[in-house]
């Protein structure tokens, strides 16, 4: 297997890496930097688990090849602030019950949030529509990502 | 597999002429590395346009909107060059899958992995569009329409390459709609889609028609007899209606013999009526004939 030399930022480091040709990002994040925040469901684009944000934007990182990402800006789960307003926000309000979604939910609201910090509901809901969760059938997730818009705008949240 | 990443499309298409069908243009990689990953497809090398600047982006020509083929759904969605008359075309792009889906996958990779279910298609052929073709040392153009010769082939040659989809830019008096059945993620039988290029005179006469359906045949197509039908005559309740039950024959007769003619033939007349009514509504303005 030839190996292909890429350069990533990840969470605001610099890497310079050696990658399999056909290696995933969601292998690279993984396996190879241990940053295993980022969840793997289905591997086919369709659960959002793997969400991390790429040159601004979120994407599914099981379908992204590591060569790809070369040259790019990564933010995965494990570059959000521990004391972040939506994290917090989503543990407020029960919106997490196992988990597994939570990575790619938080990085789904932080890239509508970073846009608009007005969202509707309906705005919130298409921009969690990559994301599936199974556990706590979503209302809990959008009342989350409203109170943290409203933390952000400098209301109280509630 | 060897993984490429050109620096612009010059190294592309040498890449392309020395390994011919063996290198595979990898763009958003949302069909692409599915399919790797089963195993439908094995390519010996994987050359990397998804953030090649040369084939990204929209552009406003003297005659015609250009689209490069690395171009994502979120970019057409958000691009303002897109005026209100080609709503439908961004209804698409909306349509597709996820935000996270529309933020890599691509309009040439749409065309190029040729599923009936490609949403932007049909908004494309309604468009008429023209794709530029090149490998190294050589460029053509051919129809949208006359691309497609199988489910999931188009007509590329092992050293060609998409690089480039083009359209007129709608005048005042046309407008392109587009309507899709179904939610998202629903069954692939559900996602059946519209679109409707439309262009009428002050007296609703109908200058010119052009409609396509996706998610019908083995590709998305043209609907040249609904076409023809309808091209001259003044729009009304009566036309539409005449134009959705031959619609339904037409279709019907198209898929005979399989299971899913009967219920696809009937919702292709709805769903058809509303790309129609988007159409008009953006040449017109206003919609006198919505009634249901
Ligand atoms: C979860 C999920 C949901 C989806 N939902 C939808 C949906 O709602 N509607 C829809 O239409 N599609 C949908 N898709 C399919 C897919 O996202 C689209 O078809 C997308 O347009 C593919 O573009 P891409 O850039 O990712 O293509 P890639 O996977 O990179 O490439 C696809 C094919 O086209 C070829 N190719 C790409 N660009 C070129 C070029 N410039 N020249 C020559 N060949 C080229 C590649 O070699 C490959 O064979 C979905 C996919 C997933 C995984
Ligand atoms: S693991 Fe990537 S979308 Fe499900
Ligand atoms: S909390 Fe379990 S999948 Fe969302």
């Amino acid at each position: 297997m030839i190996l292909k030399k890429i350069e990533v930022n990840i969470n605001g480091r610099d890497y310079c890496l050696d990658v399999e040709e056909n290696l995933r990002l969601i292998d690279l994040l993984r396996d190879k930097l241990k940053l295993t925040g980022t969840k793997e469901g289905c591997g086919e684009g369709e659960c959002g688990a793997c969400t991390v944000i790429m040159g601004g934007k979120i994407v599914n990182s099981c379908l992204v090849l590591a060569f790809q990402a070369d040259k790019s800006r990564i933010i995965t789960i494990e570059g959000i602030e521990e004391d972040d307003v939506i994290k917090n926000s989503f543990i407020e309000e029960g919106a997490v019950q196992c988990g597994f979604c939570t990575p790619g939910m938080v990085l789904a609201a932080k890239s509508l949030l970073d846009k608009n910090l007005n969202p509707t509901e309906e705005e919130i809901r298409e921009a969690i529509s990559g994301n599936l969760c199974r556990c706590t059938g979503y209302n809990k997730i959008v009342s989350a990502v409203k109170k943290a818009a409203k933390l952000k705008r400098g209301g109280d949240g509630e | 597999m060897e993984a490429i990443k050109p620096k612009n499309l010059e190294e592309v298409l040498e890449y392309k002429s020395k390994y011919k069908g063996d290198a595979k243009i990898i763009a958003g990689g949302t069909d692409l590395i599915i399919k790797i990953r089963k195993g439908e497809e094995n390519p010996k090398a994987l050359i990397d346009i998804s953030s090649l600047n040369e084939l990204k982006g929209i552009r406003e020509t003297l005659e015609y909107i250009e689209i490069g083929p690395a171009t994502t759904f979120t970019e057409i969605c958000e691009c303002i060059l897109l005026n209100k008359n080609l709503k439908g075309l961004k209804d698409a792009a909306r349509s597709v899958g996820s935000p996270q889906i529309r933020n890599r996958g691509t309009v040439g990779g749409n065309i190029c992995n040729a599923s009936p279910a490609a949403d932007t298609v049909p908004p494309l052929l309604a468009l008429d569009s023209i794709l530029v073709i090149e490998g190294k040392g050589k460029k053509r153009e051919i129809y949208l329409k006359d691309f497609f010769k199988d489910k999931g082939r188009g007509e590329l040659e092992g050293d060609e390459i998409l690089t480039k989809i083009k359209f007129k830019n709608p005048l005042k008096n046309q407008g392109l709609g587009f309507y899709k059945l179904g939610l998202r993620k629903a069954l692939a039988i559900s996602r059946l889609s519209f679109a409707v290029f439309l262009e009428i005179d002050e007296m609703n006469r109908i200058e010119i028609v052009r409609i396509a359906s996706g998610a019908i045949g083995k590709f998305p197509m043209r609907e040249l007899e609904v076409e023809e039908y309808l091209t001259g005559r003044i729009i009304n309740e009566n036309t539409i209606e005449e134009a959705e039950t031959l619609l339904e024959r037409v279709i019907f007769e198209r898929l005979k013999g399989r299971q899913t003619a009967k219920f696809k033939s009937i919702a292709a007349k709805g769903v058809f009526k509303k790309a129609l009514l988007n159409a008009l509504y953006l040449c017109k303005g206003v919609n006198d004939f919505e009634k249901n």
